[in-house]
Order: structure tokens, then C-alpha cells, then sequence
């Protein structure tokens, strides 16, 4: 509710590239909140949660064209959709470990975007509009189309945080961790690991659905180029940097990834370097950035304020 | 008749190219148990640098030569830069089976944007040193054209000298038996930490001849984003897969493998399904054998 109220003010205080960067955040703080459940609660590894994206995406869109449903349904059906795909890739992924199923996923990344240009109903490589429509015209005249994406995109990024944070708390939650834990040892204790594997990648597929429908509203379109290779291997740097095992951290990766082409962009202007440096020096500080947290902080910021808080009171003289 | 004999050839000449990225993948593999994700990034700056070795020359073969020093230096270079500190780092805790993936890929997003900064911009030719016209029998003209079966000769001589060292080198021995049991390979004399720069090195020559000959079988002409390099990472990985990722023998017949199936289905299925047929391949492979067609340990299940 407080973060609500910041919200509004947020939005009426700060610009329109801003406001859409905002729009941004929330979509990727969805997508990397799918990750932390997949990676960081059920140890499994996905390099393709773009395509995953990419279905929630096309679901969302499709509905909106062709029957002209409302936003709101479109995002469920976007979460339903993908989650179904998810269930499926989940009863594969179940038999798989570590770089099996990363290399699986890879392939589906590759793979799925070319789908669309299989099938007519699909756009091709243009892609499909998506358009939510204008804001009510209660909000007020100078309620923008940005802003009205923001609202969207935070409410939904909100509920759906909410609701993964319950999850992770509940008996579901907690046999993640075991499995994440030992899965030799949880199988023993009663888990069924298939079932929990498959369960944690229909979820987090869910989760990565509504991330693409939100993204495909930001944007306006949903094609092929909308989710690349690179979208899944940003919401990873995304959700390592932002400490894959909690949720805590989930806005700072977020932040990071919206927020570090502008850094480069002001860094290359000052030392006026080239164009090919700019544009590509976004890719490089990510990169950087993602390889200095699997070396010194691989279990991300949060995590290790909290490990070394509880050191400090451990080792308080009593 | 005429098309069935294409496609066979097709199918070898872009298996034997998957064949050698397999190889590198399964070199990184038995070396480190890691895959190496980069692998995709390392074969294009070494395809660059073959370029540049190409312009400098003008002989091919010297450029590929050079390509394939290039790409062992700096895999190795990155082995003993990186990987160690960070296979160190991250031994145990929560990710640690996760965290070597993830760090492959920040070095595949490095290497790229490096490449791009230096070289990005145009298109890169490089043009193949032989005609590209297929041999012609009687009336009918062939695909396979004099570079399909250079690209072909080169993988043979390859994977050749590579069994060479592997079976008949006191260092083929060594690789043999750090891959096998690291600890008792230490306690025997062999240096592990050099033995697995080397299984690193190699790779990355692998990896390079296979970028540089991937160049060649299309028309020649590369740019950093191209897709084709993410699709020889890929492919060798499945073939990587289908060999058992433990077996070099099981790598280079992997890659011939999934290049036959994946021309005949190009061929007599459907011509779009060249994104999305590699994937399916995987799929039936991990589910009817996961321990791969070639390999006999089990273990690789969750």
C-alpha cells in the first residue's frame, strides 16, 4: 500500500523516459522474480526463459487481436499459456541436470522465436501489435500513455511479488529448498522431486508469461527480435546480480539492467569514444558486472549483508 | 537419386563442422565438468582474427593456422585467468552447480561486446580459397563443391592429430587420466592444473577451426551478431550430448550424426524447420538415451 502511494507520487514527479524506464523495471523485476523461483529455490537452470517470454507475449497479443479481450484477461491467459509450456518443457527439464538442461533451454531460446515465422496467424517477422488502449479518462488530461503502462506493469509486477513471497513461505517453498539443498536427501524425506521440479518450472514459467505480456505492452509489439537470445541472458545477469537464492534483491537487478545503458551512454559521451564502443559498452559493463558477482558475491548483495550481519551479532562478546 | 546424394553430403559437410565444436565442448568438459558456453564467443574472435591473419598473408590455410593459436591461447588464457579462480570461489554453497554456467555466459556476453567494439560495424568476408561450384557428374552438377570437401579434409586431418596426442602421447595420457581421476593423477605425478590449461587450449583450436570453416561452407561473409555462431554452439553441444559429452570418438560421430538428420530433415520434411529441428533432436536424444547414443555411464539424471 506505502509502495503504492510512492508510486503514485513517483510517477507524477518524474519525467516520461522515466516513467517508460519505470515500466521497464517492473517488467524485469517479473522476469527475474521467475528466475529466483526456477534457479535459486529449485536449482534448475534456464537459459531460455525468453522464450518463455516470448509465449506470454504471443498469448497476450493474439487474445487482444482477435477477440478484443480485456487487459486484464489477457495477462491471465498470458500466465495460463505459458505456464502450460512451461508444465511441458518442466516434465523434461525434471530429467535433466545442471548443463543438460541449460543446454536444452539454450536450444528453445534459439529455437522458439523462429516459430513465429512458421505460422501466418503468428505476424512473421514484423510481429503483432499490442496495444492496451488509452487510460480511462477519469485519470485526468495529462495521465499519459507512459504512465498509464507504468500503473499497469507495477500493479501487476506488485501482485504477482505478493503472491510469489507466500509461495516461497509455504510447504511448496520449503521443499524447493530442501530439494535445492540435497535432492538425494529430500527424495528420502518424502519430496517427490519430479513432481516439485515440474511444479517449480510451471511457475516460474506463469511468472516469465506475465513478465512477456507486460513487456510486449511497453514496447507495443510482440516479434521474433522482441525476445532474443540476449532477453533470457539479461533476466539471468538479472537475477545473479540480484542474488539468485532470495528474493530481497529482486529490484536491484532490475535497476541495474534498466538503469546501466544510461551509465554507459553518459561514461562514452564524456571520453567522447566511438560509436561502436557506446552501443556495445552496455553488453560489456553487464557482463563485467555479472562475472564480478559470481566471483566475490555469488549469492548476491542481500545475501551477503545478511550472512555477514549474522556473523558480526555471532561473534558479539557476550 | 541425385538429391539423396546431396543431402548425405551436406549432411557430412555440416556435420563434420558440429563435430569439431563438439570436440571442443567435450575437451572443456573432461577437463573442468564444465560447459563452456563462451565456446560460441571464442570461435568468433577467432574467426576475426583469421581474418585479419587473412589479410595480413593472403593464404588461407596459414590464416586458419593462425585462427587456431589464437583461439587456444586465449581459451587458455581464460582458463588460467578465470576459470580457476572461480571453480575455487564457488565450490560449494547454493549455486555452485549453477554459477560456473552463468559465469561462461558473462564471458560469452564480454567476448562479444569486445569483438563488436573492435570489429562490429561491417560485415567481415572471408573469401573461401576454393571454388564454391559443386563437382558435376556427367549432366548433373553436385552441392558438394571442391571447399565442402577441403572443409571435410581439414576436420579428418584434425580430429587425426587430436587422437594422435590422445592415444599415442605421454600428454594424451596425462589429459586421459586427469579427466578420469584428478586426485589420483596428481598423487601419480601429473601436473593437473597444466594438464587442464591444455584440455582448455585445445578446445579453443577446435573451436577456432570450426568458426573459421563454418565461414567458409556459407559464403563467407560474418558479423558478431550473426545467429550462426549461438547455432554452432548449440549443435555442438547436441552432438556433444549425443556422443556421451565424455568421448571425443563420441563427439565426432555425434556431429556427423545430427548433421545427416538434420540435412534430411532440411531436405525431406521441411526447409524451415533449421532452427527448431536441432532442438527437437536434443529432446529425443535425452529422453530415449540420456547417457548419449555412445556413452555407457548412467548418472546424468537429476
Amino acid at each position: 500500500m506505502l509502495l503504492g502511494v510512492a508510486i503514485y507520487f513517483l510517477s507524477g514527479a518524474v519525467d516520461e523516459l522515466r516513467v517508460y524506464q519505470g515500466a521497464t523495471v517492473a517488467v524485469y523485476v517479473v522476469g527475474i522474480a521467475s528466475i529466483i523461483l526456477l534457479t535459486g529455490y529449485s536449482g534448475q537452470v534456464s537459459l531460455g526463459q525468453g522464450a518463455l517470454l516470448g509465449v506470454g507475449g504471443y498469448a497476450a497479443a493474439l487474445l487482444r487481436i482477435e477477440l478484443n479481450a480485456p487487459i486484464w484477461l489477457c495477462f491471465s491467459i498470458a500466465i495460463l499459456t505459458a505456464a502450460l509450456a512451461g508444465a511441458l518443457l518442466g516434465l523434461a527439464a525434471a530429467r535433466l541436470s545442471g548443463p543438460y538442461l541449460a543446454g536444452t533451454t539454450l536450444a528453445l531460446a534459439v529455437g522458439l522465436p523462429s516459430i513465429a515465422n512458421q505460422f501466418g496467424f503468428l505476424g512473421g517477422e514484423q510481429g503483432l501489435l499490442f496495444d492496451v488502449g488509452f487510460p480511462p479518462l477519469s485519470f485526468g488530461e495529462d495521465f499519459t500513455q507512459y504512465k498509464w503502462f507504468f500503473w499497469i506493469a507495477s500493479l501487476a509486477t506488485l501482485i504477482a511479488i505478493f503472491w510469489l513471497q507466500n509461495v516461497m513461505r509455504s510447504r511448496y517453498g520449503r521443499s524447493w529448498k530442501a530439494v535445492r539443498g540435497n535432492d538425494v536427501a529430500a527424495e528420502l524425506a518424502g519430496i517427490n522431486l519430479t513432481r516439485n521440479k515440474t511444479l517449480a518450472f510451471t511457475l516460474s514459467a506463469g511468472l516469465a508469461g506475465l513478465s512477456g505480456a507486460l513487456l510486449a505492452m511497453t514496447i507495443g509489439t510482440v516479434s521474433p527480435s522482441a525476445f532474443p537470445l540476449a532477453l533470457s541472458f539479461s533476466l539471468l545477469t538479472g537475477a545473479v546480480l540480484s542474488g539468485v537464492t532470495t528474493l530481497g534483491g529482486v529490484m536491484i537487478g532490475a535497476v541495474i539492467l534498466v538503469a546501466v545503458p544510461d551509465i554507459a551512454e553518459a561514461v562514452a559521451s564524456r571520453f567522447g569514444s566511438s560509436e561502436a564502443v557506446t552501443n556495445n559498452l552496455p553488453g560489456l559493463l553487464v557482463s563485467t558486472l555479472l562475472i564480478l558477482t559470481v566471483l566475490f558475491v555469488p549469492n548476491g548483495p542481500v545475501e551477503q549483508m545478511r550472512a555477514r550481519r549474522e556473523h558480526r551479532v555471532n561473534n558479539k562478546p557476550s | 537419386m541425385i538429391q539423396l546424394l546431396n543431402t548425405t553430403l551436406i549432411g557430412l559437410t555440416s556435420g563434420a563442422i558440429y563435430a569439431l565444436m563438439a570436440m571442443a565442448i567435450v575437451l572443456v568438459w573432461r577437463s573442468t565438468r564444465v560447459i563452456n558456453f563462451a565456446q560460441a564467443g571464442l570461435a568468433l574472435a577467432s574467426t576475426y582474427i583469421g581474418y585479419e591473419a587473412l589479410q595480413l598473408f593472403n593464404n588461407y590455410w596459414i590464416a586458419l593456422v593462425c585462427a587456431m593459436f589464437a583461439g587456444a591461447a586465449i581459451s587458455a588464457f581464460i582458463e588460467i585467468a578465470f576459470m580457476r579462480v572461480l571453480l575455487k570461489h564457488t565450490s560449494s554453497g547454493p549455486i555452485a552447480s549453477v554459477a560456473p554456467i552463468i559465469a561462461t555466459l558473462g564471458l560469452l556476453g564480454i567476448v562479444k561486446a569486445l569483438i563488436t567494439m573492435y570489429w562490429g560495424g561491417q560485415d567481415a568476408v572471408i573469401k573461401p580459397p576454393l571454388s564454391n561450384t559443386g563437382f558435376s557428374i556427367g549432366t548433373n552438377t553436385l552441392v558438394f563443391s571442391p571447399m565442402k570437401l577441403a572443409i571435410i579434409g581439414s576436420v579428418a586431418v584434425l580430429v587425426i592429430v587430436f587422437s594422435i596426442i590422445f592415444q599415442k602421447t605421454n600428454i594424451g595420457l596425462a589429459l586421459r587420466a586427469s579427466a578420469y581421476a584428478p586426485e589420483i593423477a596428481r598423487l601419480a605425478g601429473v601436473r593437473v592444473d597444466f594438464v587442464r590449461t591444455l584440455g582448455w587450449a585445445l578446445s579453443g583450436a577446435s573451436g577456432a577451426v570450426a568458426g573459421l570453416l563454418l565461414t567458409s561452407n556459407g559464403n563467407g561473409s560474418f558479423s558478431p551478431e550473426s545467429l550462426e555462431f549461438s547455432l554452432l554452439l548449440i549443435s555442438g553441444f547436441i552432438a556433444a550430448v549425443i556422443g556421451g559429452l565424455d568421448s571425443l570418438v563420441g563427439a565426432v560421430i555425434g556431429g556427423i550424426f545430427l548433421g545427416l538428420v538434420t540435412s534430411f530433415v532440411l531436405m525431406y520434411v521441411s526447409g524451415s524447420l533449421f532452427f527448431i529441428a536441432p532442438f527437437v533432436i536434443l529432446l529425443l536424444v535425452l529422453f530415449i538415451r540420456p547417457q548419449g547414443i555412445i556413452g555407457v555411464k548412467a548418472g546424468r539424471r537429476a
